[in-house]
């Protein structure tokens, strides 16, 4: 799907986008910079559905923008499954759109999304006679799974590297890099894993902290002896592994780090608010929108369509402003009132019980949801609180979760926002030097 | 006609999905999965969870701090298999043939 001229680079931002290059998205070449991000470089150039999904072959593209949700696979470089906004433009990159045939804008298998409008249960699909049950299979196996196999094997294994260390923070945000500064300026070897692109987290969405203040704080941070590893994913904590490991995956190798004191700040995730066709390509998350916006000096869309929940009122609010002082035309509509977006390739409009509005873009401010599955791991209690945004990590009141030697501070303990979980981070980390 | 309201994207589950499963009488969070497959995508839960239980808890009329959430397992993003090949820990059954 090509729409030129909606999404656009502000000039402004010209000086920190890196270098420019060229890259192949679905067959296009597009121009890019060394800084953007595969997914964001794909909206400003136009190309818009990336993908298919898994059942009803909908299009896809990205939803969050932070490597979290699934709508932005692609296959790179001939291996496949990777996310389009955690892959940096490299010159020459080649992407191309997985789960459709023949292409991700022009996918045949999507007639099952009409062909079964009401739903498709799996479970009872074609299972009363057994000649349409083998039928059934062949075509379902068709139409599910991800991606195909890589062109190429390996060349080489990655590296196993054991890193021990007094502290480790997971989470480079605002909260995390925060709680890791004060542990290391108090002496204590620390390290902080961050899963994005550049650490900075909710800072690098929010116009009221923006991309200055990200860099700042993590250069506070590895100024202070703080060792961040960036682009670098805790995939598990193996607590029958020598007194408990946590596997830490990074582009070139896997960590296995050993800490005295573990610091969760893994923040919230981008997450969906219940309309009609919520799924639809060019109905992001707000913070998505923001990070667009203040990291990447991109306008989205110059029709805003904001859907919204009480809850996070005053962030929509900055967002907004935001927005319109970059020229963008911004509506701001309760999720109570919503029916539904309009538009099936790329949203169109949002349906509202009085009105249609016309848009580019339709940016979900929902309450993010604390990332908390990998405190769950280690044991830590979590509670559902819908207005905290889901399952937060329950601690007490110096941040100390219900295992001994864990601690969470920022979002991941329900939802403050970037200003707050700083301050918090700050606090969380000081508290754990006192009790070292 | 209103359009399907998709709760968790990588499986393609919706809102009637949910209903249709607590009218089964699944109503457990773990039910709920097996179920209906939220959760079991390459996200693993991460955009779906917390709207999954909180939907759930509204539609069964149970107080949110009452339902739990899912097991959590590793590996908690997705991860290239040739990250784990050369770890040590990786070979542990091949120490021990009794355990197998």
């Amino acid at each position: 799907m090509y729409i030129a001229g909606v999404a656009r680079r502000l000039s402004g931002h010209d000086g920190v986008r890196g270098d420019a290059v060229e890259v192949r998205i679905a067959d296009t070449t597009v121009r890019a910079f060394t800084d953007e991000s595969i997914a964001a470089a794909a909206l400003a150039s136009g190309v818009r559905v990336l993908s298919r999904s898994l059942k009803y072959h909908r299009p896809r593209t990205f939803f969050c923008l932070e490597g979290h949700c699934s709508g932005c696979l692609v296959r790179l470089g001939g291996v496949p499954n990777l996310r389009a906004c955690q892959a940096p433009c490299t010159a020459g990159a080649e992407v191309v759109g997985q789960n459709a045939f023949p292409s991700a804008e022009v996918d045949l298998l999507g007639a099952v999304d009409f062909l079964f409008s009401r739903g498709l249960d799996h479970h009872t699909l074609m299972t009363s006679s057994s000649v349409l049950n083998k039928l059934a299979n062949k075509v379902v196996r068709q139409l599910s799974g991800l991606g195909k196999l890589p062109d190429h094997a390996v060349a080489s294994l990655p590296e196993v590297q054991r890193y021990d260390v007094d502290v480790c923070v997971i989470g480079g945000g605002p909260a995390g890099l925060e709680a890791a500064t004060a542990t290391a300026r108090a002496g204590r070897s620390t390290v902080v894993v961050d899963d994005q692109l550049r650490p900075g987290g909710s800072m690098r969405t929010d116009p009221r902290t923006g991309r200055q203040l990200a860099e700042a704080t993590w250069q506070a941070a590895a100024s202070s002896g703080v060792a961040v590893l960036a682009r670098s994913t805790a995939i598990g904590f193996f607590p029958e592994d020598d007194g408990g490991v946590l596997a830490v995956s990074a582009p070139d190798r896997l960590y296995r780090v050993y800490a005295k004191q573990w610091i969760w700040a893994t923040g919230g995730y981008a997450v969906n608010l219940p309309f009609g066709d919520n799924d639809r390509p060019g109905v992001i998350a707000a913070r998505a929108v923001g990070r667009l916006l203040v990291d990447h000096g991109i306008v989205a869309g110059d029709r805003v369509v904001v859907i919204e929940v009480p809850e996070v009122t005053e962030d929509a609010t900055a967002l907004s402003g935001a927005l319109a002082a970059a020229g963008a035309d911004v509506h701001r509509v309760a999720l109570h009132s919503v029916v539904s977006v309009k538009g099936r390739s790329w949203v169109s409009g949002v349906v509202t019980d009085r009105q249609k509005l016309e848009c580019d873009i339709v940016a979900v401010a929902a309450i993010p949801a604390p990332a908390s599955e990998g405190p769950r791991q280690q044991g830590c209690k979590v509670v559902l609180d819908p207005p905290a945004g889901g399952f937060k990590v329950v601690v007490d009141e110096l941040g100390r979760t219900t295992t001994p030697n864990v601690w969470a501070c920022g979002d991941v303990c329900g939802y403050l926002g970037p200003a707050a979980a700083a301050a918090d981070g700050a606090r969380v980390g000081a508290n754990v030097i006192a009790n070292f | 006609m209103a359009g399907k309201i998709v709760l968790c994207r990588c499986e393609d589950m919706t809102l009637a999905d949910l209903e249709h499963s607590v009218g089964r009488g699944y109503k457990d969070i773990e039910e709920v999965k097996r179920y209906t497959g939220f959760g079991t995508g390459p996200c693993q839960g991460k955009e779906c969870l917390a709207v999954v239980a909180t939907q759930l808890a509204r539609l069964c009329k149970q107080p949110p701090a009452t339902v739990p959430p899912f097991t959590s397992r590793p590996p908690l993003a997705p991860t290239p298999l040739k990250l784990l090949a050369r770890d040590p820990g990786a070979h542990r059954f091949d120490d021990d043939p009794g355990d197998d």
